[in-house]
């Protein structure tokens, strides 16, 4: 009797558990999607995964930052060309999505943010793509390459 | 030290706890490019270091022990189990409340003291050379930008399955390249993993040679997960 008793207590503790952590949903998230890539079919999915991301976080309770390097700036280049491609661009950067820039490959390829990316600002620019996706893990964020 | 020399137990402790001069580390990279006996007993001291820092990590407040060891003998393990459970529950609600102070006070508390080291790690699982190119690239670029920022860091870049290649020797398109690197950043480690070594054996019988100073550990994916629980940065390219 005893061992059922407390095999009740057991099941209805846990239960609880469980109940509590469902309720919380996912709570706050910090994330980093990291982007160096160029093939527009990956970057196209990139930010629809983003978007789905938010819709099951919640905007209010994400710090979401897309860090670019290397090819990965294609993002922002299409962007300034393709009206598809700035849509998802800007419908994100609405929710809060910041998008980062490195330095490194703006000097490395030539690239004039003011002119080639689009709604690019010195604010965006971060001195290297993969130290600053390093810190932001080192700063609780979540890495995510889609 | 010759090559017919044992390195003592004390040596390889100390390298795999990272307090040995550069010199020594040089030394002893030198040797775990073809030595595999000593490859595996750094590999099981790794592990065993690496299982002891994980598991206190964990430790359970002492109040849990100690209020399940009181209850006495005859239905003990059921009720110190829902004991433990309560206590589980009630520290794991603390700890959730915890992490409910305001903002600023999480980033003051998470902020890392100004000497710690950067810890990244780089994951090749991709043998093909353009992309070998990038990321030797991109992690020389990394180690570029630590030394002019002055920070110290320390770098792994681990490599399975086709990203094996970048690491064998007759195979690597950039064995001279890695071998610069090597000598021009000490806190720089190349690793390959043992089940993708005994898998090109395996499947095409052939004996993967490394490029000298390479790490051999068990498994690049439990290395990864290993250095994530430690703290590591991960990095895919």
């Amino acid at each position: 009797m005893k061992k059922f008793l407390s095999l009740v207590l057991m099941s209805v503790l846990s239960l609880g558990g469980l109940g509590a952590a469902y309720a919380e949903n996912y709570g706050k998230q910090k994330v980093a999607y990291h982007i160096n890539v160029d093939d527009e079919k990956t970057l196209k999915a990139a930010m629809g995964n983003i978007q789905n991301h938010i819709n099951a976080v919640g905007k209010e309770n994400i710090d979401m930052r897309v860090v670019m390097h290397g090819p990965g700036l294609a993002l922002l280049q299409m962007a300034n060309k393709n009206p598809d491609m700035q849509d998802k661009v800007a419908n994100l950067k609405r929710q809060g999505v910041h998008f980062n820039v490195c330095a490194n490959t703006l000097k490395g390829k030539k690239i004039n943010y003011k002119t080639d990316l689009y709604d690019t600002t010195e604010q965006d620019i971060v001195p290297s793509g993969v130290a600053e996706i390093a810190h932001l893990q080192s700063q609780g964020f979540s890495y995510v390459k889609p | 030290m010759n090559k017919e020399q044992q390195f003592s137990e004390e040596f390889i402790n100390a390298f795999v706890d990272d307090e040995l001069t550069p010199d020594e580390k040089a030394q002893a990279y030198a040797r775990l490019g073809d030595d595999v006996l000593l490859n595996r007993q750094v590999c099981e001291l790794r592990k065993v270091r690496d299982l002891v820092s994980l598991a206190y990590r964990h430790v359970p407040a002492p109040a849990c022990s100690t209020s399940a060891i009181a209850v006495g003998h005859k239905c003990s393990t059921a009720i110190a189990a829902g004991l433990a459970l309560v206590v589980g529950g009630l520290g794991g609600w603390f700890l959730n409340q915890a992490s409910h102070v305001p903002d600023n006070a999480v980033v003051a508390q998470v902020a890392p003291a100004a000497e710690d080291p950067a810890k990244v790690l780089f994951h090749v699982s991709e043998g093909n050379p353009e992309h070998l190119k990038t990321v030797l690239d991109e992690v020389e670029n990394l180690m570029k930008f630590y030394r002019q920022t002055q920070q110290k860091a320390r770098v792994e870049v681990i490599t399975n399955g086709g990203g094996l290649s970048l690491l064998m020797a007759g195979i690597s398109p950039y064995a001279e390249r890695i071998q610069r690197m090597q000598k021009e950043y000490n806190d720089l480690t190349f690793v390959a993993c043992q089940n993708t070594i005994e898998r090109i054996q395996q499947e095409l019988g052939l004996q993967a040679k490394l490029l000298p100073g390479v790490v051999v550990i068990d498994s690049g994916v439990a290395q990864i997960m290993r250095r994530q629980n430690q703290g590591w940065a991960y990095i895919q390219v």
